[in-house]
């Protein structure tokens, strides 16, 4: 018998009022992979990481992290799933009234109530570290430029040690320059916690430089899913003209 | 008319389910005490200098007409029973709700646009228990407290434009101000206020928790927090004042 997908969307469907945002989307990521989502604007991209990590429902089928189906898991029970995921939101959302530090600290000290004080401190300051913002801890999020402040979101996510990261636009709004050290970050974070990774992203240089496979949304439907050379050669245009890099 | 009555549904049962939610663990001790400085120690400059000056205010008002009558032995209560009955409560709970309520909703409503409600949600921490049970719990016990210092700030104010009108000592000040005031004058009029402060709490988090319209959805929840929040507390006063007549009848006469 082979190993559960990290993820496994089975059959997806999702509206908003009268828009069907996700329609009958099905697919697998594989333990370790990195997963780009691409598509047009409002094709429900987002949607399907906030299906991932249980923030939304879906109107029928099945949203699995690794052999559980969270679509009907109880509160606990996604507590417990979500103590292995971390989630980079597209606008960074640091809560802005706490410091950097206390925003680290807060899933540690909800999801991970094992840890002393003086052991989440340390977890705080070495994740800080990795993404180069020790030096930063004491800031407020107000006091951070967009680079830094996806960084810190970045810090955020990882400081539980996630398997699941789940990333909305890490290069949005950002140069090329600091989106390409986003990039970066992330695949040393693919290398060294060999988490898994779903990116959700516009940006087609970043897609083919992290993912191991792109999965193509348009109008809420899958029309595309392989490596990005796979996808140079699919007969649908939106796919060809969404990966392509010239 | 079918909206309206849609809207007083929820906004109805967001309070109750607030109000259940304040009894149920875990307790968000760390949020709340911030609340209560924010709701509390933050209102209570405006709180201070508005009691002092309606009380100055108030005294230089009736001084002109009571003198006509020769009644002017009668200022320090007057300013008394206005202000512990009535005032002090009723203009506590008007400024609280200009300062905080529009804090409140912007506040929450700001977190909604910038994903912050999603981020506190994605690490399975409730944010409805983090973010408006906390800060409607803060508001009721935080009013009564307020109304004590606009009550007492007001009294001050009295005492000093009576001094320099009169040269009257502030132990017969005191003496006449509270001579007519009975216990029964005093606490439930104050206590009232927690219902003010539930009010506040649930209009504002209400239109901040369920905002979805970006930046302009903020500044509709800070506008609409106030307007509702204080046209409430007017309507719930005169049902409140009724209902205390009522209770204690003797405030009545």
């Amino acid at each position: 018998m082979s190993d559960p997908a990290a993820v496994e969307f089975d059959h997806v469907f999702k509206t908003f009022g009268n828009r069907k945002v996700l329609d009958d989307v099905s697919f697998k990521i594989s333990e370790g992979e990195a997963l780009c989502i691409m598509g047009r604007s409002g094709t429900g991209k987002s949607t399907t990481l906030r299906l991932m990590i249980g923030l939304l429902k879906p109107d029928s089928g099945r949203v699995c992290i690794g052999s559980e189906d969270i679509v009907h898991s109880s509160e606990k029970d996604l507590s417990r799933l979500r103590r292995h995921m971390g989630f980079l939101f597209q606008s960074a959302a640091l809560l802005d009234s706490f410091t950097l530090e206390d925003n680290l600290a807060l899933p540690l000290r909800r999801l991970d109530k094992s840890k002393s004080p003086s052991e989440i401190k340390r977890a705080v300051d070495e994740t800080l570290e990795r993404v180069g913002l020790d030096l930063d801890i004491a800031k407020m999020p107000s006091e951070l430029s967009g680079g830094m402040r996806k960084r810190a979101g970045l810090a955020r996510a990882l400081v539980l040690h996630p398997k699941l990261l789940l990333i909305d636009e890490p290069s949005s709004g950002l140069d090329r320059i600091t989106a390409s050290e986003i990039d970066d970050l992330l695949l040393t974070v693919k290398k060294e916690y060999r988490a898994t990774l779903v990116i959700v992203t516009h940006d087609v240089r970043g897609a083919r430089r992290v993912g191991d496979r792109i999965v193509v949304l348009d109008q809420g439907r899958l029309i595309g899913f392989g490596t990005a050379t796979e996808l140079d050669k699919s007969d649908h245009e939106i796919v060809r003209r969404l990966v392509s890099e010239s | 008319m079918g909206r309206f009555f849609t809207f007083i549904g929820e906004v109805s049962s967001f309070g109750l389910k607030a109000l259940v939610d304040a009894f149920r663990p875990p307790f968000e001790w760390e949020f709340f005490v911030a609340q209560i400085e924010e709701i509390g120690w933050r209102s209570l400059p405006l709180i201070l200098a508005a009691g002092f000056a309606l009380g100055v205010v108030l005294s230089m008002h009736t001084r002109g007409t009571l003198v006509q009558f020769g009644a002017e032995a009668l200022i320090p209560s007057l300013q008394s029973a206005s202000f512990f009955n009535e005032l002090g409560p009723l203009i506590t709970a008007l400024l609280v709700a200009g300062r905080v309520g529009a804090g409140i909703g912007a506040g929450i409503a700001n977190m909604r646009v910038t994903e912050q409600i999603d981020a506190i949600e994605s690490l399975s921490v409730d944010s409805f228990k983090m973010l408006v049970v906390t800060r409607i719990v803060a508001c009721i016990l935080i009013l009564p407290m307020l109304t004590l210092f606009m009550d007492f700030a007001s009294m001050a104010g009295g005492f000093l434009a009576e001094y320099f009108a009169s040269h009257i000592s502030l132990q017969l000040y005191l003496d006449r101000a509270f001579k007519t005031v009975e216990w029964a004058n005093f606490i439930p009029p104050t206590l009232k206020t927690s219902v003010f402060g539930f009010i506040i709490g649930t209009v504002s988090g209400y239109f901040g928790y369920t905002t979805d319209e970006g930046s302009q959805g903020v500044q509709r929840a800070a506008t609409n927090s106030v307007v509702l929040s204080s046209l409430l507390i007017i309507l719930a006063d005169v049902v409140l004042v009724k209902a205390i007549f009522f209770l204690f009848p003797r405030n009545a006469v």
